[in-house]
Parts: structure tokens; C-alpha cells; sequence
């Protein structure tokens, strides 16, 4: 045999054979999930601390509440049963009562959750030295283990959703009573739930690893490892899942990234709830702001389909309210249209024909900059001037809670009930700056009354007339400008199957659940 | 040389603390509060101030700037506020892919750097000299989130020889060096761009110099002339380049991570800095200050290597 024979029958013997005698035998489905999260690092795992969207979408992979959105949406009508089984309450709703579901383990060895987790879990999560969430608690009277599959709920007043409270989301999430108590500070770097996912480890600045809880009541996960890479440049994770290496990543929420990740051949895009509304909040305790004109102004020289023409039509669509699109209570409140001549007459009116300039704090976040300059280039058109100061993230956050910005230009979704966004943000007990501040920025008054009897009104119609009522007012005050909703948008590999239609998702993220599997 | 080493770190004394003092002072006096950076948008005043109480923020300035003192003259850098970890496990798990890219890239620089600074200076005007000047100014005007970004293209996307992610394995030492490649070319490319210019420059300067001629008309073949008279005497300025490059790479090398999604010291330290975590934030200053006053203080100690009259003064 001469040299060259015996290195082609060396090369087939080492590389080819082995491919022959594997290939009859299908390929087992891959069990490792590779996430790409537009992140440095995790920060808190402890559910009721974590509220950054890089936190909140692992969060909700590790933990139950009492009942959950159904996976894939995030409509309160799709509330259903998660660690209790069933549940009731008083006619006047101000007592309620969970059944919870025999057998559910914890990750680990903390063992069955009883009453005594869900006591724990939920004076925890009204705990504002301990929750983050502590705000969504402030009607609850008391929470008691009856016996210990039995807990019953308290409330000092009724509250517009007691089950959006104790869903899978913020204060909601059940945690491990045993486990916070043993490892103290530590939990928030590695939690104990009952979800079914458990944490494995953390590398910092690379990845946190997450294995199938095996004993997951609803049957053990088909998917065995995440792998939960911190990867922050946009450009490099679609390079990274351009390649393979990732199987889901976070994306932009941009027209551009949409329609680029849409041509990888074998890829999805998924864009679904919530909406995350941008609206200009208008100080009305900053003069010229105070004038009622001036504000009516500054809507009438929006132009809303040209921001969702620079944002991008998959990604984003024209709000009609003060409050986003799907919020239980939310109508069309009739929004003020695109009109340069009449914002301009009513700057004369109000004695600003030669235009007027405004200071305006801003984030330089890339993608809320970026709208932002496209309003100050709306408003200009009117004679507005937005002179922007543009400062880092943090430094903007601590900026508008001192009531330093004419407007507020601020982006967030909430939890999808009509109470939650309007005592948030048009609540006078929610101003900036004041004791029980939230994110009033606008000090609007208009819809107090409103928002208070809605909180507490028994009938479902007319809680939801009040809500109606209230964003009428709030638009005829003008205490905000709506601007642009903006949708959630990541991208899986078409081989990974959620388990479930995905059209919506509070915490952020794609669910990852029992079901969700490699095809 | 031991006495000397030992005065030379005591002598840092007074930087650390001048930089600790800085630093202490820096985080706080930037806007933005880490209780409403970790607790995020919902949360209320109550809550705030409970965390500001439990971070300790709301006790006297002075008594957080002892305390802090008092810890890093330990060694205890204690916690991070965000994550509750150990500030030196954190560092700790990722400081070797910081010391692997600093190593590389300087090797990169100083192998490549030089002799094209020597073979440059040796050809001055010709081809070479004229190739190896647009070759670094070309390597200097590119920024590594750009070239970055090109490798990956080139190298990863197209060829498929190294992977986009390269967050390596350190256990495996093929998986580390794989992932390292690309990197550190990046970043050792302009480091070399920068080397050659200052090599070739110091070069120049020698190679008109009486001991030089004095050495070739004793016989001395020419290429022991150049790289042992030569480049010795023309050593210092680029030892210093070094020195101060290798003090920039481990504080610049952030770029380098973020586009090859590396761990590293530098992407710590820009999530500590956009969650305002100061205490993390306080432990990764004192040891990038510590590293700088080593590296500065090889630096030194190669200068007495190179021309023993400056260990003599």
C-alpha cells in the first residue's frame, strides 16, 4: 500500500466511519438552552428585588405565585391556578382564601411548600426594607396560615385585582420561607422556588446556569440546562446567534434589528406584550407648564405615525390613552392629533408667539434618546425648543424624582389593570417628591376621585366607567402626551418550541416552562 | 534590589490612598442613587430609604469614609451592594481573562511592535519603513469596537475558526487560548501600531550614534550592532510605552470584552458604575491602582536592566 492509500484509509478510518455507523441512529433533541441577555451581570434573583428586565425574565423561570398568566399571555382574563388550586372570597372581596396544591417541592432540599412559605412569602413582599414591590401590599390587613394548605388574605380595603397581586409577577412570586431564613443576603444569589428551573450556578459577568427541577409539579422540565449568557453588545449577541451559539436572545426594538433577524434563515421573531408606553409627562409645577395651553400645545405638535414610522410598524403602535393598550379600563381617550398651526396659535395665546425653550433631562440610553430627539425635532416645528441635558441612566432616574425636568419623557409598562399605571402616574399621592411618591411627574390632579373610587367600587362596570372617566380627565388636563408603544421583541432558533403561543409575557422574557422543548 | 522594591511599594502608600480618597469621593459625588438603581421604578420612598439604611448610605460621610478605609487597608472589600456577592470572588473569577488579554495583546504589541519599529528605522524611507508607517497609522486609527467587530465577520462568522462568545473556559487551556485569538489581536495590533512608531523613532535617533560606528569599525557583525547596541540604548522610551500601554490595556480592555462578550475587570466595572454600586466600584479602583503600581514599578526595574546607570542613581 503506498503512502497516499494508507492516509486516505487513515482519514476514512477517523472521520468517515465513525459518521457512517452514527448516521442511521436520529439524533436525540438537544436539552440545553442557550439564552443571549443584553446584560453585564444578574443583579437580584431574590423575586421581590428583582425589577431589571435582565432579572425579572430569569425570576420568572424559578418561581410560582398562587395562580399565573397563562403561559404566553398576559391578560388578567387568562389568570389560572398555579400553587393554589382554588380560591374564594367574601361578597364584599376584602377576604379571600387560597387552597394551595399538596406535593409542590422546593428546589434542593427545602422540601414541601406549605401555608407557612406563602405567610412568609407575602409579608416579605409587603416588607418595603425587604420587597421592592412592598407598594402593591399597602391594602392588605393580614395574611394567616388557616392550616397548612389553607391561606387566607386580609384586606383593609378591596383593591381593583387582588389576584394580579398574588400572580406570578413582583410581590407575587412564593419563595422559600426555609431558605431565606438559612441563607439570609445570600438568597438573592441563589434563590429557592418552586418553578421548574433551580438555580445551578453563577459565573459573574458570564453566566448564570440553571438545571430542571426534576420534582416540578406540573412534571419535570424537558429542557435540562440554561445557560444564561451575560453578552451587552447588541451586535456581537446577533453575530453570537448568528453563528449558532445561542438558541434565544434578547433583541432591539427596532424595525431594522426585526427585519434583519427575520431573513436568518431558521430563525423566529417573536415581538409580544406588554407594550411599553413612552409618554412626555408635563410639569405642570414649572412655569410655563402650569398654563393649560402651552401643554395643548406640546400635543398638537406630536406626530405619532411619523415616531411609529422611525420606530418601526412590527415593533410598535400608536397609543390611544394616557394608559397602555390591553390595561383592563383602558379606552380610546381621543388624543390630541398632529396639528402645527393650532399648537402654534395656542402658544400665541398663551403669550409665547416667538416660540418658547424648555430644559429637559434626559437619559442617553440609545433607544430613548433616540426618540427623544425625534420629538424635540417635532416640537421645534412649533416653536418649542427642548434644550436636552443629557445625562447618564442612573443620574436621569435620580433627576426626575427631584422634579428637575419640565418633562418627563418615560417609557414602562405595568401590570395590565387600568389602577395600576393611573395611581402610579396620575395619582396626587404618587408626586415626585413627596412622601409617597411613585411616578407623578406631571403633578396631575385631574382624576384623584376617579382613581380612588375605582379602587374600591364592588361592580366590575363601574369600577372600569371610573377608569374610563378618569382618562378623559387626564387627557382634557393634558397632564401627559402619549407618544409611541413599543413591544417586546427577542429571537429563537425555529427548533426551540416555547410549549405555548407567545403573545405575551410580564416578565419580560419567553417563558420557559415544563413544555418548552427542542423539536 | 530587594531594599529598592520594598521602598518603591512604600512609596505607593501615599497613591493608594490619595486614589482611595478620590475614588471614595468620585461614586458619591455622581449623581444617581444605588437604592433606586437596585430597587428600580415601582419602588416607594419607604422602601428606598430602608435600603439606603441597610447599604449603610445614610450614615455620616466621614464614618463611611473611615469604615472604607479601615476595610481596604484589611483587604476587605467587602460585598457588593447590588449582588450581595464578595466583591473579591467576583473579581476573582474573572481577573484571569483580564491578566490572559493583557498578557497577549502586550506580547502581540512587543513582538510585532518592535521589530517593525527596528526594520522601519533600519529602511528609513524606503518600501519597508514606508509599509510599516501606514500599517500603524492604519492600526491606530481603527477602534477596537470597529476592527472588533471586523474579526469577528471575518474570523467567525465567515471562516467559522473561532467562536463569537468568548467567555473560555479556564480549566481547559485549548478552549482559553482559542477564545483568546481574536481578542487579543484586537487589542494587541494597536498596541504594536503604537510600538513600531515609538521604536522606530528611538531607533533613528541612535543609529547615528559614535558607539555605533565605533562597534561596526571594531567588527561587530551589523545585526548584534543594531539589536544589542542599538535597541538596548534605544530601549528606554519604548519600555516606557510598554509600561504605560499595559496600564492602559487592563483599564481599556473594556471595549475588547464587550465586543467579544469576555468576562473581565472592565466589564465589572461598567456595570458597577451604571448601578452605582460603590462598593464594588471602591474594590475594583484599589486593585486596578494596585496593578498600576506593579506594573509601573516592572517598568522601573527594567529600566535598571536595560541601562544600569538608572539603578546606580
Amino acid at each position: 500500500m503506498t503512502f497516499r492509500r494508507s492516509l486516505l484509509a487513515a482519514v476514512f478510518a477517523t472521520t468517515l466511519a465513525p459518521a457512517a455507523l452514527t448516521t442511521p441512529v436520529m439524533a436525540a433533541p438537544k436539552t440545553d438552552l442557550i439564552v443571549g441577555m443584553a446584560a453585564q451581570d444578574v443583579g437580584k434573583l431574590d423575586p421581590h428585588l428583582a425589577v431589571s428586565t435582565i432579572d425579572r425574565t430569569v425570576v420568572a423561570w424559578l418561581f410560582n405565585g398562587l395562580v399565573r398568566f397563562k403561559p404566553g399571555s398576559m391578560s388578567p382574563a387568562d389568570i389560572e391556578p398555579d400553587l393554589a388550586t382554588s380560591w374564594d372570597s367574601t361578597p364584599d372581596k376584602k377576604v379571600w382564601t387560597f387552597h394551595l396544591r399538596h406535593g409542590v417541592q422546593f428546589h434542593g432540599t427545602y422540601g414541601e411548600m406549605t401555608a407557612d412559605d406563602v405567610v412568609f412569602s407575602l409579608q416579605k413582599a409587603a416588607d418595603a426594607k425587604r420587597s421592592a414591590s412592598s407598594g402593591d401590599f399597602a391594602s392588605f390587613e393580614k395574611v394567616e396560615a388557616v392550616d397548612p394548605y389553607t391561606v387566607r388574605i386580609t384586606l383593609k380595603t378591596t383593591v381593583p385585582s387582588l389576584l394580579g397581586i398574588v400572580t406570578n409577577y413582583g410581590g407575587g412570586f412564593i419563595v422559600s420561607k426555609k431558605a431565606v431564613e438559612a441563607l439570609g443576603d445570600k438568597f438573592a444569589a441563589a434563590p429557592i422556588g418552586t418553578g421548574p428551573f433551580a438555580f445551578a450556578a453563577n459565573t459573574p459577568n458570564q453566566s448564570l446556569e440553571l438545571v430542571a427541577h426534576k420534582a416540578y409539579f406540573r412534571g419535570a422540565p424537558k429542557i435540562e440546562k440554561i445557560s444564561y449568557r451575560f453578552l451587552p453588545s447588541n451586535a456581537s449577541r446577533d453575530l453570537a446567534f448568528q453563528n449558532g451559539e445561542l438558541d434565544l436572545e434578547f433583541g432591539n426594538q427596532d424595525q431594522t434589528w426585526v427585519d434583519r433577524m427575520k431573513k436568518l434563515p431558521g430563525s423566529v421573531v417573536d415581538v409580544f406584550e406588554p407594550g411599553e408606553e413612552a409618554i412626555l409627562h408635563l410639569n405642570q409645577a414649572q412655569k410655563p407648564l402650569d398654563d393649560l395651553r402651552v401643554r395643548q400645545a406640546i400635543a398638537y405638535a406630536i406626530n405619532r405615525p411619523e415616531l411609529l414610522k422611525f420606530q418601526g410598524a412590527d415593533v410598535s403602535r400608536t397609543p390611544g390613552s394616557v394608559i397602555p393598550i390591553g390595561n383592563l379600563g383602558y379606552i380610546d381617550a381621543g388624543l390630541p392629533g398632529n396639528d402645527i398651526a393650532k399648537a402654534k396659535a395656542l402658544l400665541a395665546e398663551a403669550g409665547f408667539k416667538d416660540g418658547l425653550t424648555l430644559k429637559v433631562v434626559h437619559t442617553q440610553l440609545p433607544n430613548m434618546l433616540a426618540q427623544m430627539q425625534v420629538v424635540q425635532a417635532q416640537l421645534k416645528r412649533a416653536g418649542i425648543n427642548l434644550d436636552l441635558q443629557v445625562v447618564e441612566h442612573a443620574t436621569y432616574h435620580q433627576m426626575i424624582r427631584q422634579d428637575l425636568s419640565a418633562i418627563v419623557f418615560y417609557s414602562a409598562a405595568r401590570f395590565p389593570v387600568a389602577d395600576v399605571y393611573l395611581s402610579q402616574f396620575y395619582h396626587s399621592r404618587s408626586t415626585v417628591k413627596t412622601p409617597t411618591a411613585v411616578a407623578n411627574f406631571s403633578h396631575c390632579t385631574a382624576a384623584d376621585a376617579e382613581i380612588d373610587a375605582a379602587r374600591t367600587e364592588p361592580d366590575a362596570a363601574k369600577q372600569i366607567a371610573l377608569w374610563e372617566t378618569a382618562q378623559k380627565k387626564i387627557v382634557a388636563q393634558m397632564c401627559s402626551v402619549p407618544l409611541i408603544e413599543t413591544l417586546q421583541a427577542w429571537v429563537h432558533k425555529d427548533s426551540l418550541d416555547y410549549g405555548y403561543t407567545l403573545k405575551g409575557s410580564l416578565s419580560l422574557g419567553p417563558l420557559i416552562t415544563e413544555t418548552t422543548h427542542f423539536k | 534590589m530587594i531594599i529598592y522594591i520594598a521602598r518603591r511599594l512604600l512609596a505607593a502608600i501615599p497613591t493608594l490612598w490619595a486614589v482611595l480618597t478620590l475614588v471614595f469621593v468620585l461614586v458619591r459625588i455622581v449623581p444617581g442613587d444605588p437604592a433606586i438603581a437596585i430597587l428600580g421604578d415601582r419602588a416607594t420612598p419607604a422602601a428606598v430609604a430602608a435600603l439606603q439604611q441597610k447599604l449603610g448610605l445614610d450614615r455620616p460621610i466621614w464614618t463611611q469614609y473611615v469604615d472604607f478605609l479601615a476595610q481596604s487597608a484589611r483587604g476587605d472589600f467587602g460585598t457588593s451592594m447590588v449582588t450581595n456577592r464578595p466583591i473579591l470572588a467576583d473579581v476573582g473569577a474573572v481577573i484571569p481573562h483580564t491578566i490572559d488579554l493583557t498578557i497577549a495583546a502586550m506580547l502581540i504589541g512587543v513582538f510585532v511592535g518592535i521589530p517593525a519599529g527596528v526594520y522601519a528605522a533600519l529602511h528609513r524611507n524606503r518600501w519597508i519603513d514606508v509599509l510599516a508607517r501606514m500599517l500603524s497609522l492604519i492600526g491606530l486609527s481603527f477602534p477596537v469596537f470597529v476592527s472588533g467587530i471586523f474579526l469577528l465577520l471575518a474570523f467567525a462568522l465567515h471562516w467559522r475558526i473561532f467562536p463569537v462568545i468568548g467567555n473560555a473556559n479556564l480549566a481547559d487551556p485549548a478552549d482559553r487560548l482559542l477564545k483568546l485569538v481574536l481578542p487579543a489581536a484586537t487589542l494587541g495590533l494597536v498596541m504594536a501600531a503604537y510600538i513600531t512608531r515609538v521604536t522606530r523613532s528611538a531607533m533613528l535617533g541612535v543609529l547615528g550614534e559614535d558607539y555605533m560606528r565605533t562597534a561596526r569599525a571594531k567588527g561587530v557583525p551589523w545585526k548584534r550592532v543594531v539589536w544589542r547596541h542599538g535597541l538596548r540604548n534605544a530601549g528606554l522610551p519604548v519600555v516606557t510605552v510598554v509600561g504605560l500601554y499595559v496600564g492602559i490595556l487592563i483599564g481599556n480592555s473594556v471595549l475588547t470584552e464587550i465586543v467579544f462578550n469576555r468576562p473581565g475587570l472592565g466589564k465589572i466595572i461598567v456595570g458597577a458604575l451604571n448601578q452605582r454600586d460603590y462598593t464594588m466600584l471602591q474594590g475594583l479602583m484599589v486593585i486596578y491602582c494596585f496593578l498600576i503600581v506593579v506594573v509601573n514599578l516592572i517598568t522601573d526595574l527594567t529600566y535598571g536592566f536595560i541601562d544600569p546607570r538608572v539603578k546606580q542613581a
